[in-house]
């Protein structure tokens, strides 16, 4: 009886344990089922997010070629070494193990670290851009130990520029700021763009487009596979106008002088640019893997502001290259005539004031060229005065000066040619004719640009076209290169012939004449045309008052402005030589380049650089500036880019 | 002796279940496991070896009457004591525990052994019995589940240690054990757990469980296998990604995926139908064993059947469980999937002895 009662009992036991078996399995099933099938889409992605990774490929920006195909800018591989704290376990230890082993200052490191720390974890933070080949080593030998698996080295086509050659011409690369991004919206964070320069002008064809790869990574985020890969589109090629031979020279020549300054040198017929310079320049190199804060502040706490771009910022005194465009006033509006003649006694006297010329002996009876060829200030004061300042103004705007080139380059800045209204509307006093007379020599508040002057010389060599400079000459989106037109002029008047002609006579006699003051910029069979210019930082009176005093350099600036050859000019050029105490000294820069570009024009070698000097002593015959005793215009002067 | 009659009574359904779960993690150890070519052979190739051997045991198992074997369940245990006594001073360190003997090619896991000895113990104790078991019967076999159950939990292996309880609790239940002691259990249960917790569990043991109750609190260890488990199940979907497709598993976002993870690979590679083709096989497999202690012709061989299938549905509850990153992270194992040697060969062992049981129903 007990016994059935047990078997009973443990009938039912059983039975119990059955039932509960089947409702343990039935519940498994379920979780199963809301696991793998209701929630399947959710954890599939997981699944992806957790193998899969889109990595971006950075697209190389495009090569700039010069007019003949020489290659100017590339790019080049380097390697940048970022922290995907996705796989970090200690993110301290890894910035400490990572600092060491690349010999970095840690504070440094955390500081990047903690500017990129609300971004995604999965986002790579750069701790180093182009970082050494032993750099890279030493962190791909700790990442295969698993001593860094966080830590990716990763290969990115960084821009390389030829060393400080054309700087400003190039400008540079840096990652895009937040303000740009706002502004453009094809633009992304962390993108490379052109900041300065025609990098930044054609920053829309040199970008090109970034592909992507999606890649299966493993648990500890090493790359097993690419599943897609979308190749990045290099950007498009550009062909510059510049002649990277043309633009050496005019380098070689600023370093054998030891000068500092700018020069633009262009086609008169069209506006190509072949050499554009600022002296002092800089690397852009440094710019193009990251500049680091030292290197950022000296080049811009630097009292020489090698970052300024002269030839388009620079605003200076231009001495006695103005007087072509009083010249060109006279002429054009019937005041003289070429032979017209002033008898030059070494001064004269206007509104009860005496102005000086710059030869004590006085030139004697001189008609527009040789007033031009031995720059004359007598000769220009008496046309100024006839013509006025309303029409020389006039007519300097015409041949583009105290306006805007229009070049394509970032923050040009416009020169000034005064006027009476200009003054009015400074300080609301009324223009003195006095003022007139100094203005008439290019001395007074005239302060103008070296790309301005490049413009001027231009109009005055193809007899009135105000050509607008430009860089590029052809793009090449991968198809073929086509050629982009040149950009129109920025206006138009056509000069009398015999007014070109007149001034152009002047002009030949200064460079080829017995005693011109731009004899150093001869060049026989070419024509060579051109004017000095000499311009004072300071009255003679300041420089007496400063000696001693100041570290800053009060030597006067050199210009030289010219053509070649005289009758069918095929390059033009202001050439602007900081302290060079006289236009002569930059006359010699001019020989060195123009002799280039004919060279290399007619095929024959190439002329050696000028060798190294200190400058040579100024021309015989020279045209100091004339009225340094003048106090008036002490306050006047000194408006160059210092 | 083993009669040829006796071969017409094996329950052939249940023996085909069961290999074809050992087929089944076969293929998923290989489909874990074959990328990684390392020196020694591959571990599918030791898996079948180690179901070899297993498959030896269950006819050494068969070959006796399960009688014989409780008979000398005493002796079974004091040398399964010994051995365990000496794992502890003795055996091979991996991942921090001491559970193994290294014995030529094999390394041998004796608390996989444990739960076979003290199946054939207590059903011994409680088979002798007549009527319920009193109180008294009731700490006895306490006291002796208790005994290797320390010594296994001192390895330490709290899991494995931990599995013995079933087999106590489903003889003692079957044995017609009081409801009320059942009930008494729990509280003391409950009441202990704080004391538990403050002195018997190690520190990665606690963190275990406390990630367990929020994955997210740690997700670089232990939450982030149970996270990665629930991912690699959930991504499986119905049909499964594909053998040796599956990316959680082969890219070892899980970690030990031929080992404790093994239903997750399944689930991942072979989706919900291959779950519920495996779930099918382990009901099926619970199920007969369950019919095999009905069918028993003695108490005595129906506790010994209860006794062996409790620590059997246990671990395979626990680790499925776990598996959908359900319950916390525990190194339990998955008998008959699994890789492991020493689990393979104990649980064929059991095996052995339910066929056994089955077989000799209608014997004297």
């Amino acid at each position: 009886m007990e016994q059935y009662e047990d078997r009973r009992r443990a009938g039912i036991r059983m039975a119990v344990l059955q039932y509960l078996v089947a409702a343990v399995f039935t519940v498994l099933a379920t979780s199963f089922w809301a696991l793998q099938v209701v929630q399947h889409a959710k954890f599939n992605e997981l699944a992806e997010n957790n193998h899969q990774r889109t990595l971006a490929l950075r697209a190389p920006r495009g090569i700039v070629f010069d007019r003949d195909g020489e290659v100017l800018v590339q790019s080049r591989r380097s390697y940048s070494i970022s922290i995907v704290r996705e796989h970090t376990l200690d993110l301290d230890r890894t910035i400490g193990l990572l600092t060491a082993t690349l010999g970095l200052d840690e504070s440094g490191v955390r500081a990047i670290v903690n500017r990129h720390r609300s971004e995604p974890v999965y986002q790579p933070i750069t701790i180093i851009q182009d970082a050494t080949l032993a750099q890279v080593a030493a962190v791909t030998a700790r990442r295969l130990d698993f001593e860094l698996p966080d830590v990716v080295v990763e290969q990115v086509p960084t821009r390389q520029y030829p060393s400080t050659l054309a700087a400003h011409l190039f400008g540079y690369v840096g990652e895009v700021s937040d303000t740009q991004v706002s502004k453009d919206r094809s633009l992304r964070s962390g993108d490379i763009v052109g900041q300065a320069g025609i990098e930044a002008v054609y920053n829309g064809l040199l970008m090109g487009e970034d592909g992507a790869k999606r890649v299966v990574v493993n648990s500890v985020g090493r790359e097993i596979r690419t599943i897609a890969e979308d190749p990045p589109t290099e950007g498009k090629r550009l062909r510059l106008t510049a002649d990277y031979h043309v633009q050496k020279a005019l380098e070689d020549g600023f370093r054998a002088l030891g000068y500092n300054g700018a020069a633009v040198l262009l086609d008169p017929a069209n506006g190509e640019v072949f050499a554009f310079t600022s002296v002092p320049s800089y690397d852009p190199n440094t710019f193009a893997a990251g500049i680091d804060r030292a290197t950022w502040t000296a080049l811009n706490t630097d009292d020489l502001r090698p970052l300024n771009d002269r030839a388009i910022q620079g605003r200076y005194s231009v001495g006695s290259t103005f007087k072509m465009a009083v010249a060109t006033a006279a002429l054009e509006e019937g005041v003289i005539t070429p032979d017209y003649k002033v008898y030059c006694p070494g001064h004269a006297t206007f509104f009860g004031r005496p102005f000086k010329c710059w030869k004590p002996g006085g030139h004697g009876t001189v008609d527009l060229r040789q007033a031009i060829a031995q720059s004359c200030n007598v000769y220009f004061y008496t046309i100024g005065n006839m013509t006025g300042i309303e029409k020389i103004h006039k007519w300097a705007t015409a041949l583009g000066l105290g306006e805007k080139s229009g070049i394509d380059l970032p923050g040009e800045v416009q020169g000034l040619v005064p006027s009476p209204e200009w003054k009015r509307a400074r300080n609301g006093e009324k223009w003195y004719a006095g003022e007139t007379i100094s203005v008439s020599i290019g001395q007074g508040a005239v302060s103008l640009t070296p790309v301005s002057m490049a413009v001027y010389i231009s109009t005055i060599a193809n007899g009135g076209t105000r050509v607008t400079p430009h860089l590029l000459k052809a793009v090449d989106d991968g198809t073929g290169w086509k050629a982009v037109a040149a950009p129109e002029p920025q206006s138009r008047v056509t000069l009398k012939p015999e007014t070109v002609q007149a001034i152009r006579d002047g002009l030949f006699l200064v460079v080829n004449g017995a005693r011109g003051t731009g004899r150093n910029a001869r060049l026989d069979g070419f024509d060579v045309s051109g004017k000095t210019g000499t311009a004072q930082m300071i009255s003679n009176d300041g420089v007496r008052m400063a000696k001693g005093k100041t570290a800053r350099d009060l030597r006067d600036n050199g210009w030289f402005v010219f053509f070649a050859p005289r009758d069918h000019p095929q390059i033009a050029g202001a050439i602007l030589a900081e302290h060079a105490e006289h236009g002569s000294n930059a006359a010699i820069i001019a020989r060195h380049a123009i002799e280039t570009f004919f060279a290399k024009r007619e095929g024959r070698p190439l002329p050696a650089p000028p060798a190294p000097t200190s400058p040579p002593p100024p021309v015989e015959g020279d045209d100091p500036p004339p009225d340094r005793e003048s106090p008036r215009l002490a306050g006047a002067v000194a408006t160059g880019g210092q | 002796m083993f009669e040829r009659r006796l071969y017409h009574h094996i329950d052939w359904a249940l023996v085909g279940a069961v290999l074809a779960l050992c087929a089944i993690g076969v293929v998923m150890i290989f489909s874990t496991t074959a990328g990684q070519a390392r020196g020694s052979s591959p571990l599918f190739l030791t898996q079948i070896y180690a179901i070899v051997l297993g498959l030896c045991a269950m006819a050494f198992m068969l070959s006796l009457d399960y009688r014989t074997f409780t008979d000398k369940s005493h002796f079974i245990y004091v040398a399964l004591l010994a051995v365990l006594v000496y794992v502890l001073y003795n055996g091979d360190v991996r991942m921090g525990a001491q559970r193994w003997i290294a014995l030529g090619a094999f390394n041998v896991q004796p608390s996989e052994f444990a739960k076979i000895g003290l199946a054939l113990l207590l059903a011994k104790f409680f088979g002798e019995n007549r009527g319920a078991p009193g109180w008294t019967d009731l700490a006895i076999a306490a006291g002796l589940t208790c005994l290797p159950l320390a010594l296994v939990a001192k390895e330490p292996d709290l899991g494995t240690a931990v599995i013995l309880l079933p087999v106590l609790l489903a003889v003692a239940y079957l044995a017609g054990m009081p409801m009320r002691a059942f009930g008494a259990l729990a509280l003391c249960l409950l009441l202990t757990a704080p004391l538990a917790w403050q002195f018997g569990l190690e520190d990665y043991q606690k963190t275990r469980l406390t990630s367990f109750l929020d994955p997210s609190q740690d997700a670089r260890d232990a939450g982030y296998q149970q996270i990665q488990a629930r991912i690699t199940v959930g991504s499986g979907g119905l049909t499964g990604k594909g053998f040796r497709q599956g990316t959680q598993g082969q890219l070892r976002f899980l970690p030990v995926a031929h080992n404790d993870f093994i239903f997750s690979v399944l689930a991942e590679e072979q989706g919900f139908a291959g779950v519920l083709v495996a779930l099918g096989l382990y009901v099926f497999v619970i199920l007969r064993t369950l019919e095999a202690a009905r069918l028993a012709k003695d108490r005595l061989g129906s506790y010994l059947v209860i006794g062996v299938m409790a620590s059997f549905t246990f671990q395979v509850v626990y680790n499925i469980t776990m598996s959908a990153g359900l319950a916390p992270v525990k190194g339990l194992t998955l008998p008959l999937m699994s890789y492991g040697g020493s689990s393979m060969i104990a649980t064929l062992a059991g095996f052995g002895l339910v066929l056994n049981v089955r077989m000799r129903r209608f014997t004297n």
